[in-house]
């Protein structure tokens, strides 16, 4: 990936997309991988691949996919390049180590950025800074700002209304961590918005809030001419294949908002089943008492419902913290996408009102006046990054919800699997009495 | 249990138990011995019990009071009772201060049954008895009044005292059921039920998890319409949802037969209480036999040596119009001697028809107790296979699932 002028598109070819390694890859796949009981060869060449007619613009194939159901292999192939130039990623950032600051006017949660890279925009090899959540909500804004034609990810909600949650939570912090960490990733993982000044400074400067009261924005050519657009001009209609994006968004995020609901409610009916066995339980153990040969019995009974209770409070934990975030994510991010495709339709709005305007002038003027050039090239830049993005977006999505989707059903099976042992565990117990009698 | 039940049937003739003490003698008298006998052991007005298996502490037990209660009955009936509160308390060490480890409210019947249940778990031990079950002839008053608080008061202390010889019996205070009647307010038979209630309540809040889960597959397959690599991953997963929702149906049904199983053993303890209803008819039958006796023999005492002792409708009559003949007393007195004689006999026959049917019955309620364990276990055996079916189901379900999501 060369240099950070917006005009240097990658290409985006659907097929070498498809071969870029998960964004969320890190530790997450290597989780989900070592997790399963070994997975078939040909489950992990699809999922790799995920199209068996793979092509690659420089025709071989893909290093590192000879032994796949290998974890460090898999590594290997994570480790991957994400463009076509075969170069090695050169860009690691992680978001760890959670620490509570206490002060006089405030009490607030600092996250460690670690960054590590090779590239020439960055002075050393390695950085590690600390940030809070106003300074990504900053550099967020930043971004939209000064790379308005590009998706810009989504930042967890900023405040929690639901209930009485603790801000300063084990819980809480770590699922916010979490979503933070996306977040970074998912920047380094652009082609276009890694190289971003402001996110180059977040990475790396001792003292953030200098630079923020600065208010130096290196904006690009396009931002400022985007930021400039006055917008009120009325699009006579929207492209096809945006307006296919635009429809699939609305429906997307309904979607979302729907299975948002259904996994809300699973959790609730979940805890209330949760709350009637915490009570069901002991009553075998009170039963047991009064019980001669059948106290042990039942007294294991008691504890087996005990255990189920255990690993369905588990469960219910689990889908609270890690799936319910991503989605509410993702319904972010898709609000965020579609104010985008707005800020496109002004573009093209300027652009067909301006050439519009030349044409009624009727002057007879060979060439088109530069105002005009210069708002075609804007839409057309606005169109083309616009598009990558998107592609690039529907390839992480498929990745991030299959991710999520599979963690679902794994939570589940484990859930089923630790009540099976449990109640397998007493059957000797209830069996065996009856034999020595 | 069934085979049981028609056996207790067999036993259901009037025949009492063994007296409390010579049927010359009076309920006041044997009472007064079984005392004297148990201070004796504890020293007088040493109400504190000294080594037991489940204290290593000095306790004290008092029934401290009474209180009227309404409820239903198990025929649903409203009635009233007087509930007595058993307190409990320990002392650490001799004149220190006593701390209440236990308290809880007991009625009569419940005294009753742990009565009966060490007289069948104790055949050879002369469990100390109870006050009596109803006023008797007060002689003021021309009906029995089980509310009347003077009679109260009286069964109160009678139910302390009943407890105590119990505590200070070398045998009878190890006993479970003994320790669960001071400190545990329900008794298995209402545990058993509550166990029932709760697991209709769990199944109840199951059913809820599991259907909501099919809501996914609806909108999993409207999703996956948008969808071009996606959609077929999404689609199949929601069916496998559908599957997992309706799978509930099944697992509810084999609850529901639990649940009849638990009912059933409900019966045992209905059996038992059915045995204790008897043995205390018998017994009451007894005592008035006796009484009856003891009053006749009186009577014939006063009318041979021509003293009156006690108050009689026939003596104030016979104070008011006249004094009756020397052969119409004669007469009178040879009748009596009949009922007397007859009046042991029956005794004699209700003291051997009540030993039978003590050791019937306990024969009756080992066999009882044998055959409820067995059944219990069977249902619990089952209950648990039902659960590890339920488990097997799930992961198969969620396994599916999850490999239709990693086609995704």
């Amino acid at each position: 990936m060369s240099g950070g002028l917006p005009k240097a598109l990658p290409s985006t070819g659907p097929h070498s997309l498809r071969d870029m390694p998960h964004p969320l890859a890190g530790s997450s796949s290597e989780e989900a991988v070592g997790g399963d009981s070994t997975p078939s060869p040909d489950l992990l060449m699809a999922r790799s691949f995920g199209d068996k007619d793979l092509i690659l613009p420089n025709g071989g194939t893909p290093a590192g996919t000879s032994s796949p159901a290998s974890s460090s292999s898999l590594l290997n192939r994570l480790q991957l390049d994400d463009d076509i130039d075969g170069e090695t990623r050169d860009l690691f950032v992680t978001v760890d180590d959670p620490k509570k600051h206490v002060c006089t006017m405030e009490t607030y949660i600092t996250y460690r950025i670690t960054t590590k890279s090779t590239r020439v925009e960055f002075d050393l090899p390695e950085y590690s800074v600390r940030r809070r959540y106003q300074d990504f909500d900053w550099l967020r804004n930043k971004l939209e700002e000064s790379q308005p034609t590009h998706l810009i990810p989504p930042l967890p909600e900023k405040f929690v209304v639901k209930g009485v949650v603790d801000r300063f939570s084990e819980e809480f912090v770590e699922t916010r961590r979490k979503a933070l960490d996306k977040f970074l990733k998912r920047i380094t993982d652009h082609p276009v918005l890694s190289f971003n000044e402001h996110f180059n400074v977040f990475l790396t400067a001792k003292d953030l809030n200098a630079y923020k009261k600065q208010g130096m924005a290196l904006l690009t050519r396009v931002g400022e001419s985007v930021k400039h657009v006055a917008g009120g001009y009325k699009l006579r209609s929207r492209p096809l294949e945006f307006a296919a994006i635009g429809e699939y968004l609305d429906t997307f995020a309904l979607k979302l908002g729907t299975i948002d609901r259904i996994a809300q409610r699973i959790i609730k009916e979940e805890i209330e089943y949760l709350v009637e066995l915490r009570e069901y339980g002991p009553v075998y153990s009170t039963w047991s008492a009064l019980e001669g040969e059948l106290a042990e019995p039942l007294e294991g009974v008691s504890a087996c419902i005990g255990n189920c209770s255990t690993a369905l409070e588990e469960l219910t934990d689990d889908m609270t913290e890690d799936f319910l975030p991503v989605l509410r994510e993702y319904i972010l991010y898709s609000d965020s996408m579609k104010s985008v495709l707005k800020k496109r339709d002004q573009v093209q709005a300027e652009y067909e009102a301006k050439l519009e305007a030349v044409a009624l002038r009727k002057e007879d003027r060979p060439k088109v006046p530069a105002d005009v050039e210069k708002c075609q090239d804007r839409m057309e830049c606005f169109n083309a990054d616009l598009k990558a993005d998107m592609e690039r977006w529907q390839n992480n999505k498929r990745q991030d919800f299959r991710q999520l989707l599979m963690g679902m059903a794994d939570k589940n099976i484990q859930y089923y699997e630790k009540c099976l042992m449990a109640w397998e565990s007493i059957i000797p117990l209830l069996q065996e009495k009856q034999e020595a009698k | 249990m069934e085979q049981a039940a028609p056996a207790l049937e067999r036993l259901l003739q009037p025949a009492p138990l063994e007296p409390l003490g010579h049927p010359d003698a009076g309920l006041e008298a044997a009472v007064g011995e079984e005392a004297e006998g148990a201070q004796d052991e504890e020293g007088p007005g040493d109400r504190t019990m000294t080594e037991n298996n489940f204290w290593l502490k000095k306790i004290e037990i008092s029934v401290s009071e009474a209180e009227k209660r309404t409820g239903r009955n198990a025929m649903n009936m409203q009635e009233t009772y007087t509930a007595y509160l058993v307190e409990t308390r320990s002392v650490e060490h001799n004149d220190g201060p006593s701390v209440l480890t236990d308290s809880l409210w007991r009625r009569y019947s419940e005294f009753e049954l742990l009565r009966n249940y060490l007289l069948v778990y104790y055949p050879h031990i002369v469990v100390p008895p109870l006050p009596e079950k109803r006023a008797e002839f007060i002689w003021h008053k021309l009906s029995a009044d089980n509310m009347d608080p003077d009679f109260v008061e009286r069964r109160r202390i009678g139910l302390e005292n009943f407890l105590l010889r119990v505590a200070s019996h070398p045998i009878l205070c190890r006993d479970r059921i003994f320790y669960l009647f001071l400190t545990q307010e329900g008794n298995w038979k209402e545990i058993v039920n509550e166990t029932g209630f709760q697991l209709k309540r769990v199944a109840d809040r199951l059913y809820g998890v599991y259907k909501v889960h099919g809501n996914y597959g609806r909108v999993f397959s409207e999703w996956s319409a948008i969808e071009k690599e996606m959609g077929d991953g999404l689609q199949s997963a929601g069916h496998h949802m559908d599957v997992y929702a309706s799978s509930i149906d099944d697992i509810l049904e084999d609850e529901e037969h639990y649940a009849d199983q638990l009912k059933e053993y409900l019966f045992y303890a209905e059996a038992l209480r059915a045995v204790c209803r008897k043995h205390e008819l018998m017994q009451y039958d007894l005592e008035m036999a006796a009484q009856d006796l003891a009053s006749k023999k009186q009577q014939c005492e006063e009318l041979s040596t021509g003293t009156v002792r006690t108050f009689s409708l026939k003596g104030m009559t016979t104070k008011l119009f006249g004094q009756e003949t020397p052969e119409q007393r004669e007469a009178r007195i040879k009748v009596l001697e009949e009922q007397i004689s007859e009046g042991e006999q029956q005794l004699k026959s209700k003291n051997l028809e009540g030993r039978e049917f003590v050791k019937n019955a306990w024969a009756d309620i080992e066999r009882f107790k044998e055959q409820k364990n067995r059944d219990l276990k069977e249902a619990l055996i089952s209950y648990a296979v039902m659960q590890i079916s339920m488990c097997k189901k799930g992961i198969q379900v969620w396994t599916n699932a999850k490999e239709c999501f990693s086609k995704m």
